[in-house]
This record gives structure tokens, sequence and C-alpha cells, in this order.
């Protein structure tokens, strides 16, 4: 078997299986949940031999690296859309903890989500996530790279929102998905950044870009504002700095999803995007530092929030997020191996403990009789070290999660919702009788419930 | 609390003293009231089944089910469509909804054109269609709404309706029909409920994330590194303290003020502040009650913790600050009025915006429900058109009467009906027949199980296995009740029902020879403890986490591979390597009175029993059962237990009446007590003689995994080995099949599988991470039998019926007849309910979908990161129950169950509220009588249900996954006819 028929496998095979069930779903055939766990048992396990077959052919590879072009989607005047993807040392850990961990994952839902009214939904979703993941981390350019992105941002969004006939999940998607939006921004605008000034957005090219600059008159500004933006894309994914409010509003879903999403891979998608640009990061200081300033603050910060956090999938994804941060401070030290190493392990273990969170009941009450009735008390040098007031302040401050929220609200939310309430009074202010009420107050039909966030 | 408080809390007899009360007094009152509202159940660790409704218990079921319904905004009963599908199918019958019709008082309608009964059976059979304001309009302009009749009309209708229109007779229907007067705007209770609608802003969704923060770091037994500061002064200081301590708290918009408002209050304690606020919010003291009420129920889960706690701080498994839903209450209302002030501008003017009920205001659904009956009456637009003034409002008036929930509580009780006949039918059936197994002379052994449903099946199983067998079922903590520390224990736990409290300790230690090795134990545990503690812990932090993730975390993908992957391997590995690392000793219990350490115990618990304390356990219970005589060798006194993995709801499988453990150690105390030669002794003078050679062994059955262990079998003599190996083998089998009947319901596993195959299945699912059903708990339970095992013996029961041993000719006094029942009536009603309301509202009366659960401070499980304690059933463990009331049989005469029920208040509200319901069987000649309530019984009669009869149990099951009715299982009849 060659390279490009392995690559159909791995990529090919979750998008057949979300094609396939998905539109047997919409023809009103469903199929049933043994068929389903089958095919998702199946698929897994060929995408790991086929995972396996390319490793040992870039193994065996004296580039060690194996690329693959399947020409250009379409080509508009300079612009041309690439579908070419590469598989190197960078690609292979990433994607065998995809192709793993949503199989492993995969094979527990299976039970975990027997006779669940969503378990076709979810199976949908979640293959549909491994083959943006997987095409996230195969593309070579930028380009391609954003279908997957947005394909891990919209699978993740409505898994949050899987118990869709609860308002709780459906409001705090909807902030996740806003949040993602505005990040994805940041994607979208270097993309666009990266053919004006570099001609194009493959990693090669960055790669070329870093080791001489001047070669196609890129300028110092252009070093330092490109790589910038990719900082803030990553952050968004990994809920890093300004965007460090999510991950736990995302907790709403199943609990495998959180494992597979905030456990696993879509959280490292970001470190993963910051590793394939870090020879341009490297270039620019400004974005070298803004990223180990976004990693520290937002591991430091988060370390407490997850210390104050009292139920088992907040305390998580915290701690998730702390070492998103240390991650993203290796990096930006130019440490990629060892960032590489952690954000397997890290995956790896955070998956396992989402897994396992309905368990942290009876793990507690066996680990309080193994020591003896006598746990040692935890946080107890904050005692020692931090003064009375401090210690307050500080919880305070950590428990609220740092203000984030009402941080967005005043900067974001709220300038907005002036903004809005502007313009509609302008367009409406020429028929003085059609003044915008608000709905319940003068309406006889049942009062409209806008319902706004706040906090 | 005890029963009776609790229950008589809504009909108070305080309320006329309220005038002259201090504002002080009234406050505690009204949320005293308040509190009878709220969840009664505390901390997940030790999940105690108890009627869901408790505080509505002095009233009739029917009326209780639906003021609560309007009270939570919950379901009364299934929904209609539910109960037409059961009609549909025959689980409800025609005869059915006729005979619960016929027990309602009937009234003659229309001048005698038409009885209430006639139109209720319309209404019911064949039921009306769904609509309401929100689909009529499409029904009208794109279904066949006015377009055609309704095909399913009975014929004499269509008949009367042949010449006719709907089109004619809409317009009659809509013109005719008096729109009653929209219901006068209410005074709202709280500020909430206005905010909304003036200013399009829900309190709630502002308020309860913040206090949910508060409320859970306050309560939390040990999951967050970091404990609250300030714990130590209560919920409000600490509180105070943080909101105090820096501007930040006055950051978020609708927040603003709550630092200066949290000063303003500083010196005041709760009750002042409640009060204040309450004065701030213009409410007079009448409407307190209702504001307090419906601020609760705005977080019911959290606000039940907290009072549960306050009740019971023991609750709290670790962590005990001070609970008080006072302070609770006071953070709230500071909340509140915080926001409140931030949304409208002051705290009073909510109160000037009444609450319109505009939005229950809906004609357009009565018409259509007037359209719906006359077609199903047969009544054509001319002779509606014809009706004069009062009668029409008189039709319209029976109509509203006869409204969704009535038409659905009518439905229930057809359901219930059913239910009762397809039971008791077969069961006199069953009595009238020969027995199925032939008295000998001596029975082989003797198996006491716990009364619990779930053990149905292995009972009948055994009995099957080895028709010598003869099996008991006795309430699961085999009258000891003790508070117990077992060899891995740091602290002793109370093993009988939560009404009781223990007054005796019993320990568990390592026999002499193997202390040393029990050290070893204790040292590794303590070493593993310290491990696993460092490992959860390093991985979250920051250094830690990062040297432990980067390092070691690629290596657990094996073991998390493995565990999901293959999950009854992974176990079998694991006890392998426990067993390697963690030697067991032999132990032994430490249960005979020591005079010295109970004079000398800080507890006030009296270590162990003194022989009289032990032969009085041993009577209390051989007594009841009718097992004074006739022994066999091997008397198997089997505790129960339920193991599975990743699931906070564990406890609720386990044995309720060990207070929601294992009945293990129950289990090996009596078997100890009862060898005991000189509580033998004793016993022989109370009339229950032992022959030497019985030998009592204690044991312990897994209801997930179907397990068997029996305990201490090396004090057992030598020879009585043999009779053990053939038990076990016996017993064993019994197992295998038990769980193979069991996983009939289980649509994972194919039922026409081997029965070895059914009992890997059952073990893998108590092993399995990501299985939310490692079994169906009480799921099944519907029925509950007092009586002698001969009644039920050899009868399939389905796994739904509690077994109460009770032997009546034993009792000619009815001593034990009032104790059986004292104890089963309000644990089986208890559980019962409990699955009742869960199934009828799994999201209201239960804990919705497991799959989104996130345990919350060790105290139970919340959705999402920041939302209410969710109580009750998992939808998971209800989604195969029957609601139904459980059914009592007793085997007794009516006069003497019910004179022994009405002797015991909390009985007699059960039994003539409804919550129950009861039939008496005859133990002499078979004959049921059923109660009826206020006195009547009620003569069984009628044979529409069959009883089949089989050669074995398997047959009789095998492959079919719905309830299954009762049927007979007799090999040799099959075998002789």
């Amino acid at each position: 078997m060659n390279a490009t028929a392995l690559f159909f496998v791995i990529l090919g095979l979750p998008l057949a299986t979300f094609l396939l069930l998905g539109i047997s779903w919409m023809l009103g055939f469903s199929a049933g949940e043994k068929c389903i766990g089958r095919t998702i048992k199946t698929i897994y396990s060929l995408m790991f031999l086929a995972f396996l077959a390319l490793s040992w052919m870039l193994y065996q590879d004296a580039d060690h690296s194996i690329e693959i072009h399947l020409g250009q989607w379409f080509v508009l005047d300079h612009y041309e859309y690439p579908m070419a993807f590469q598989w190197d040392a960078v690609t292979m850990p990433f994607a065998g903890l995809t192709i793993i961990l949503s199989g492993i994952v995969g094979s527990f839902s299976i039970t975990y989500l027997h006779r669940d009214p969503g378990f076709l939904r979810f199976f949908l979703l979640l293959v549909l996530f491994s083959f943006g993941a997987l095409l996230v981390f195969t593309a070579s350019s930028l380009d391609l790279l954003i279908a997957g992105w947005e394909l891990v941002g919209i699978t993740s969004v409505m898994l949050i929102s899987f118990f869709q006939y609860r308002p709780e999940p459906v409001r705090n998607a909807l902030r996740v998905f806003a949040t993602y939006r505005v990040a994805d921004l940041f994607i979208l605008v270097s993309v666009f950044l990266a053919h004006q000034w570099f001609g194009a957005a493959d990693w090669a090219r960055f790669r070329e870009i870093a080791l001489d600059a001047g070669v196609a008159g890129v300028s110092p500004a252009m070093m330092t504002i490109f790589p910038i933006l990719i900082v803030f894309a990553a952050s968004g994914k990994s809920a890093q700095g300004p965007f460090c409010g999510w991950l736990a509003r995302a907790m709403e879903g199943p609990t495998p999803s959180s494992a597979i999403f905030y456990g696993a891979i879509s959280v490292h998608a970001g470190p993963y995007l910051l590793l394939r640009a870090e020879p341009l990061i490297r270039q620019s200081p400004l974005a070298t530092g803004l990223l180990c300033f976004i990693g520290l603050t937002t591991a430091v910060l988060n370390t407490m929030m997850q210390r104050s956090s009292s139920d088992a999938k907040t305390s998580l994804a915290y701690a998730s997020q702390t070492q998103l941060g240390i991650i993203f401070v290796e990096i930006s030290l130019g440490w990629h191996t060892l960032a590489l190493i952690h954000v397997m392990g890290h995956a790896i273990v955070r998956a396992m403990q989402f897994l396992r969170s309905p368990s942290m009941l009876s793990d507690y009450h066996r680990l309080h009789s193994g020591a003896g009735g006598e746990l040692r008390a935890t946080g107890a040098h904050y005692d020692r070290i931090v003064p009375d007031r401090w210690q307050r302040i500080l919880y305070c401050f950590t428990l609220f999660r740092g203000f984030h929220d009402a941080l967005w609200d005043r900067l974001l939310i709220r300038p907005m919702f002036l903004i809005v309430r502007l313009v509609e009074k302008i367009e409406l202010s020429p028929s003085k009788n059609k003044t915008p009420r608000r709905a319940g107050t003068s309406s006889p039909e049942l009062p409209v419930r806008a319902k706004r966030e706040t906090i | 609390m005890n029963h009776s408080e609790h229950s008589h809390g809504t009909a108070c007899a305080c309320e006329h003293h309220a005038a002259q009360k201090s504002p002080a007094a009234l406050l505690h009152h009204a949320l005293e009231h308040a509190t009878h509202y709220l969840p009664a159940q505390g901390p997940i660790g030790v999940f105690v089944h108890h009627n869901t409704l408790h505080a509505f218990q002095h009233m009739p079921f029917e009326q209780a089910v639906v003021k609560a319904a309007e009270i939570f905004d919950a379901e009364p009963y299934l929904s209609e469509q539910t109960y037409q599908e059961h009609r549909q199918h025959g689980r409800i019958l025609d005869q059915d909804i006729d005979a619960v019709l016929a027990r309602e008082p009937d009234a003659v309608l229309l001048g005698g054109r038409l009885t209430r009964r006639e139109l209720r059976r319309v209404l019911l059979i064949p039921g009306v269609r769904r609509v309401n304001h929100g689909n009529l309009t499409w029904q009208i302009e794109e279904g066949n709404f006015l377009r055609e009749f309704r095909h399913d009309l009975p014929p004499t209708a269509a008949r009367a309706l042949a010449s006719d229109q709907p089109d004619r007779l809409w317009p009659v229907c809509t013109s005719r029909y008096k729109v009653a007067p929209v219901a006068a705007p209410q005074q709202p209770s709280r500020p909430a409920e206005t905010v909304q609608e003036s200013h399009g802003i829900a309190l709630d969704e502002v308020v309860n994330p913040v206090l949910v923060r508060l409320v859970s770091s306050y309560l939390d037994q040990g999951l967050a590194y970091w404990p609250m500061p300030d714990r130590e002064i209560g919920f409000l200081g600490a509180s105070r303290a943080l909101f105090t301590s820096t501007w930040l708290s006055d950051w978020p918009v609708l927040l603003r003020g709550i630092r200066g408002e949290f000063e303003r209050l500083a010196d005041q304690s709760a009750q002042d502040i409640v009060l204040d606020l309450l004065a701030g919010f213009g409410v007079p003291e009448q409407d307190w009650e209702a504001l307090i009420r419906q601020e609760l129920l705005s977080l019911p889960g959290w606000a039940g913790m907290i009072h549960c706690l306050e009740v019971d701080p023991l609750l709290a498994p670790h962590e005990r600050p001070s609970f008080s839903l006072m302070e609770f209450l006071a953070v709230r209302l500071i909340l509140t009025s915080v926001v409140l002030k931030n949304v409208t501008g002051s705290i009073t003017e909510w109160r000037s915006h009444p609450v319109g009920a505009m939005a229950y205001h809906d004609p357009l659904t009565h018409q259509a429900r007037l359209f719906d009956a006359c077609q199903l009456l047969g009544y054509h637009s001319e002779l509606l058109a014809g009706l004069s003034e009062t009668e029409f409002d008189e039709l319209c008036h029976e109509l509203e009467l006869c409204n969704e929930w009535e038409r659905r509580r009518l439905l229930h009780l057809a359901y219930e009906l059913r239910h009762e006949r397809r039971i008791l039918i077969p069961l006199s059936r069953h009595c009238a027949m020969p027995a199925v197994v032939e008295k000998s002379d001596r029975l082989e052994a003797q198996v006491v199980f716990c009364i619990d449903e779930r053990e149905e099946s292995i009972r009948r199983a055994l009995e099957e296995v080895e028709p010598l067998i003869e099996t008991y079922g006795a309430a699961g903590f085999f009258g000891c009740a003790v508070d117990y520390t077992g060899l891995d224990d740091p602290h002793g736990v109370s093993l009988c029902p939560v009404v009781v409290k223990p007054a005796h300790q019993v320990a568990e230690i390592a026999v002499e020879e193997d202390h040393s090795l029990g050290h070893v134990r204790q040292k590794a545990r303590r070493t593993w403890a310290k491990l696993t503690r460092t490992a959860s812990i390093g991985s979250r932090t920051l250094v830690r986490g990062t040297v432990s993730t980067a390092c070691l975390g690629f290596l657990s993908l094996f073991p998390m591979a493995f565990r999901i992957l293959a999950p009854l391997r992974f176990a079998r590995i694991m006890e392998k390597l426990n067993a390697f690392f963690l030697p067991e000793p032999r132990t032994e219990l430490q249960f005979m009175r020591n005079d010295d350490e109970s004079r000398h115990a800080t507890t006030g618990l009296l270590s162990g029993f003194s022989i009289a304390e032990m032969a009085d356990r041993v009577a209390n219970m051989l007594h009841p059962m009718g097992m004074t005589k006739g022994h066999a060798r091997l008397v198997v006194v089997l505790g129960h237990g339920s193991s599975s993995l990743n699931n906070p709801f564990v406890s609720a499988y386990c044995c309720g009446a060990c207070g929601g453990r294992s009945g293990a150690p129950n289990a090996r105390l009596f078997a100890l007590m009862a060898n005991k030669s000189e509580v033998r002794t004793l016993l022989r003078e109370r009339g229950i003689m032992l022959p030497e050679d019985t030998w009592f062994i204690g044991g312990y059955h897994d209801t997930c995994s179907d397990d068997v262990e029996l305990f201490d079998t090396d004090l057992m003599p030598s020879s009585h080995a043999t009779d053990l190996v053939k038990l076990r083998g016996k017993l064993d089998e019994a197992r295998a099949r038990a769980a193979h009947e069991r996983t009939r319901r289980f649509e994972s596993f194919n039922n026409h599988r081997s029965v070895s195959a059914a009992l890997r299945h059952v073990k893998e699912r108590s092993v399995h991470l990501g299985e939310p059903r490692p079994e169906y708990g009480h799921c099944t339970n519907a029925v509950a039998v007092v009586g002698r095992r001969s009644t039920t013996q050899g009868l399939f029961l389905d796994r739904r019926a509690f077994l109460v041993s009770y032997d009546v000719k034993n009792d000619p006094e009815d001593r034990y007849l009032a104790a059986v029942l004292g104890a089963v009536i309000p644990v089986c009603g208890g559980i019962n309910l409990e699955y009742y309301f869960s199934t009828v509202d799994n999201e209201r009366y239960g804990c919705g979908t497991k799959l989104p659960h996130n345990i919350s401070g060790l105290l139970g499980v919340m959705n999402g990161y920041q939302g209410d304690l969710r109580t009750g059933l998992p939808l998971q463990t209800v989604e195969i129950h029957e609601p139904v009331r459980i059914l009592f049989v007793v085997e007794t005469t009516p006069e003497r169950v019910l004179a022994v029920i009405h002797a015991n208040p909390l009985l007699k509200e059960f039994l003539e509220n409804r919550w129950i319901r009861l039939a008496a069987i005859d133990p002499d000649h078979g004959g049921i009588q059923v109660y009826r309530g206020n006195g009547v019984w009620e003569e069984l009669s009628g044979d529409e249900e069959p009883l089949p009869i089989a050669k074995s149990s398997i047959d009789y099951y095998r492959g079919k996954s719905e309830h299954l009715p009762l049927a007979r299982i007799s090999p040799q009849l099959l075998t002789s006819a």
C-alpha cells in the first residue's frame, strides 16, 4: 500500500462514515446501535493500522516527511487552495493520539451512551470530529487546516449542547461558540495575511521565511503581526489567556465528549498550530514574549482556580488549562520536543481522568479509608504563607474565576449591545409611533423571553 | 426529623397563633414550612430511598400528586399518550376503565341525555386528540382537523355524524363556547417573577451561579484542594468575608454594590438580615412563606442539602462546618436584592407589576376539546346548536372537569387495576393448585435472603436447582443493628435501617495467627493511599502536574486502553495484583460483650452483644419467619450489596435495610450468634428448637455481579463439609441462572446465549468503567408478598415482588405482623414511591440522565459546572420501571391486617391515603380480598388472567425482555402429565 492510500484510510474512513450515517439518517433509515458500534470499532482499528503503517514508512523515509499533493481544490487569480497533506514527526504523534484516544473513547461511549436517544448523533459528531482533527494535523498549509479547525469547533459546540432540551447546555454552548468565533477571526485574518505577505500559507513556506526574512520582502512588522495572530488563534482553541473562561462551560456534554475534546484532542490543537508556526514565532521577540506571558499567566491563575474548584469536571478543566499554559511556555522557549511529549502525556492522563470523573466519590472514600481515616489536609500552606486578608482576596478572585466573564461582559458584550440598541434606535426613529418597546409589557401575546448573559 | 413531624408540616396546627408571634418567630415558622418542600436526600454516598412527596403524605395520593405537580411544576402521572399506548397494547383493558369509572361518582347531564360516566368513557376510549394552542392553528390550516371527522369514532357516533360536516360543527363549538374571563393578575410572590417580564432579565440566572459557587465550596467535603477560608464562622460569615475582601466583587455589572451591601449588614445575624430584606422588599408577613419557599425552590438541591445537613450534621462524610438554611437564605436574599437594585433601580418596584395568567389562558384548546367530544358523542351541529344555554354550559363545565390531569388520573387507576388483577388472579390460581414441591423429612438446607425483590430470581433458581432447599426473606440487616468497623475501615458505620440508631459496636479484626499479615496489609494500604493521593493531586497542579503528565503520562495509555477495551480481563488482573500487594488476612468479628470497653467508650455504644441480647436478635428473626423447628443441617444467611464502577449512585443499589450499604457483616454476625451454644440454650426456652447438627453460615450476594461469598466456613464442624460442598455447587448454579434471568432485561446481551455467558456478562457490567446501568436496581418493584414461602413457591414473580417471610400460624396475637409491617411498609413503600416519582417526571423528581453528571463536593451530582444538585434517581435506573403503587399482599385475614395497620399512625397514613395498595390472602383457603380504602374490602373475582405453566423459569422467560405475567414453574407436573 502506498502512502496516498493510507492517507485515504485515515482521513477518508471517518468522513465516509459520517456521510454514510448522516445521509442514511436524513433519508429515514437509522442504523441500529449494534451496527454503529461495530462500524466505530472497525474504522478506528483500520485507522490505527494505517497509522502504524504510515509511521513505519515515515521511519524508513529519508526526509522524515511524507508529502501528498492532490492538486488544487480551486484556483482564483493568484490564489490557489492546495489539497496537500503531510506526515512528519509532528503530525505522527498528534494524529496517532487522535486515532487511539478517539477509538478508546468511542469504545467507551458505545456502552456509555447505550439507549440514549442521541446515540447516533453522538457518534456522527465523534467521527466528524476525528475527521476534523486529523485534517488539522495532516494539512500541510493553513488553508486546509482551517477546514479541520472549524469542524473541530462546531462539533465541540454541538456536543456541549448535546442535551438540547435543557436551557443551560444550549446557553453555554452558545457562549463557547461565540468565543470560538472571536478566536477564529485571528486565524482567518492570518491566512489572508500569509497569502498577502508571504505568498503562501504552508509550513514549508513558514520555515523558508523564518530562515531568511528578506527573501520575499517580508518586513519586521509582518513578522510580528502574523505570529501574534497565530498565538491568539491558538489561545482560543486551548482556552488560554483572554479566552480562558470557556472550558468550564463546556462541561455540559456527556462525559466521554468532555474527555476527548477538553481533556485530550481539541484543546491540544492550539499547541499543534503553535508548533507549526514556531519558526515564525521565534523570529519575533514580541510574539514569543506574548506566548510566554499568556502561557505563564494562564498557568498560574488557572492552577489557583483549579485548587478552589469543588466539582470534579471543573477541577479537571482548570487542571487542563494549567498544563496547556505550561505547554505554551515550553513552545515559547523553543523546547518543542518537550512540548510534544508533554502534550501526549497530558492528553492521555486527562482523558482517562475525565472518563473516570464519576468515580471521584468512591475514589476519595477509598483513599480516605486507605489512609486510615486521616488524609492530610490540602491547601494548608496557603494558611502559612499567605496573610489572611490576601487569602480572602485570592480566594474570591479564584472562586469567581478571575471575574473573567464580567470582564468580557463589560468590555465586549455590553458595548456591543449598546451599539446594537443605538443602531436600532436610529433605524426606527423616523416613524415615531413605532418606538421599540420591550415585549411583554404591551403585547397580548406570550411574553418574549429575552435572555441575556450576565456575570 | 421524625416522620410525623415532617408529614404534618404542611397542615401545621400553629397557623392561628401567627398573629401573636414576633417577626423572628414568624420568620422561623415560615422557613420551617418552606423546608417541607425541599428534597430530603442527603449526601449521595449514602442513598436512602424515601417517598419523594413525603411532605404531602398526609394527603390522599391522588390529591397530593396534583398539589405537588402545581408547586413543583412537575408531572403527576405518566403522559396521557403513554397510557393510551398501553391501552392499545392491552396493558390497560376497557373493562379496567369501566371499573374505575364505576367507582367514581356519576351524574346525569343534559337533562338525562348523557351521564358523566358515558362522557368520560368516550374521552378515555378512544380518547381525545392531543391539541393545544401551539399546534391547533397548524392542525386547522394544514391538517385535516376541519376537513373530516375522526376515523376512530364509535359506530353510533359515526352514524349520527354521517350527514354532518366538521366545518359546520366547528363554528357552533367556537361561537357558543363562553370564554372564561382571564384570571385576575396576581401579586408576584418573588422578584424573579416580574423582573423577567418587565426587564427581560432572569434574576435566577444571575443569582444562582454565584450562590452555587459559594455554597458548593462551603459544603465541599474535600474535593477542592484549597478549602474555602473562614468556613468556621458559618456560610454567611464566609461569604461576607469574601465579598468584602476586594473591590473586584463589585466588578460584575449586575452585582455592583454587593460589597457595600454586605458591609451594611455586617454586624447582623442571618435572621436579622432576612427580616431586614423582607421588609426592604415590602413583603407583608403573610406572604413571607411564599417568597421564602419560591426562593429556596429556585435551587432545591442545594437548599435541601443544607437543610438535611442542618438537621443531621453527621450525614456529612468528612467536613462539618455549621450548616444553616437561614444563612443560605440570607446570602440568597442579599444577592437578589443587589441584582434587583441594579436591574430595576429599586428593591420594591417588582411588587407593583402583577403577574398575569396570560400564558395559561387558552380558550382555543377548550373549544377544540369540545369539538372532539361532540364527535365522540355523536353530537352533530344541529343538536349542539339546539342545546339550551344551561345544557351547553353544563357540557362545557363537565368537559373542563375531565381535563387532562383528570383523564390521566383515571387512566392511571385503570393501569394499576390491570396490574393488580395480573398479580392477584394468577396468585389465587396458584394457591388453589397443589404445592409444587412435596414435603420431605428433612430439608437439605435453608437459605435466608433479604426481602429485596432482586433476590426473588435467585431464590426461585435455588429452589428449582434443589427442591429440598427452602428459602426465606427477612429485612437484610437480619435484626442486627450494629455500628460496624471493617478491617479496612477507619471508623464505624451504621448497618441498619436509617430510622434505627445502632447501640452496639462490632469490629472485624485479623485473627491471632494472621496479625502480622494484617499489619503488612495496613502498611501497604497506607503507602498506596499516599501514592495515589500524591499522584491524583499532583497531576492537576502546576509544577507536579508538569512533571507527572510530561514524564509519566504516556505510560498511562496502556492501562487505560486495556481497562476500557477488555474490562473483565483487566479486573481479573487487578484482583491478582491486589491479592499479591494487599494480602488479605483471615478475620474474625469482635462481637462478644466487653463490659470494660463499653463503660469507657466515648461513642456511647455498647461493645458487642451479651448472650441474652444475641438470643433476642436470633429469636426475633426466626420467630416471625416460622423457623422454629425442622431446621436443616445448614442454614445460610445471605446479606446483599452491589458493586459497580464509575457510579455515584452505587449506594442506591445496595441494601436499603442496611442504610444503603452492604449487608454482609450483618449476615456474618447473625450466623456467628446463632451458632453459639449458650444462645441456643436460651432459644430453646423460647420455643425455637435448633437441632445439635444445625450450623449457620453467613454470606454475601452481590446483586450486580451475582457473586456469592460465604464467611467463616473454617469454623464449621468437619461433619458438615460435604453438605457445604454440595450446597456451594447449588448456590453457584442458582446464581448463574439468576444472572441469566437478569440479562433478559439488558438490550446489550443476547438472552439466548448460555447461562455461563450471562454470568460473565453481569460480572463485566460490574467492572466496566463506561456502564451507566451496572444493574437495574429496584427498577421492577411493584408487589410485596408478606407470608409463607409456600404461598409463592414455584411462582415466577419476575423479580417484581419483595418477599417477606411471615408465618401467620406462629403469630396468634399479631405481634410479629405488627413488627414486620412496621418495617416493610415504610421501606418498600419508600423505595416504590421514589421509583414512581422519578419515573413519571424524571427531570423534576428524578435527576435526569446520568451521562452529563458531575460530582460536586463529594455530596451529590449536578449538571454542568454550576448547576443545582440533582436529587432522585437517574433516567438509566428507572427506564423500564412501571410506575404503580406497591401492592402489598399479606397472608392473614383482612380484619387482622387492618387492625395492625390502623394501630400504627404511620402505616395508617400510608394505607388510608392510598400511597400503597393492600390485599389479604387467606392462610387457610387462599381466597383474596382487596382493600379499597375506608375499611372496605372487595372479594377478588373474575378469571380473565391465565396462569401459564412452564417446566422451568428459563423456558418461560428466555428471549423476552418485557415485564412478564406470573407463571407457575412446575417441572414434575409437566413430566407426569
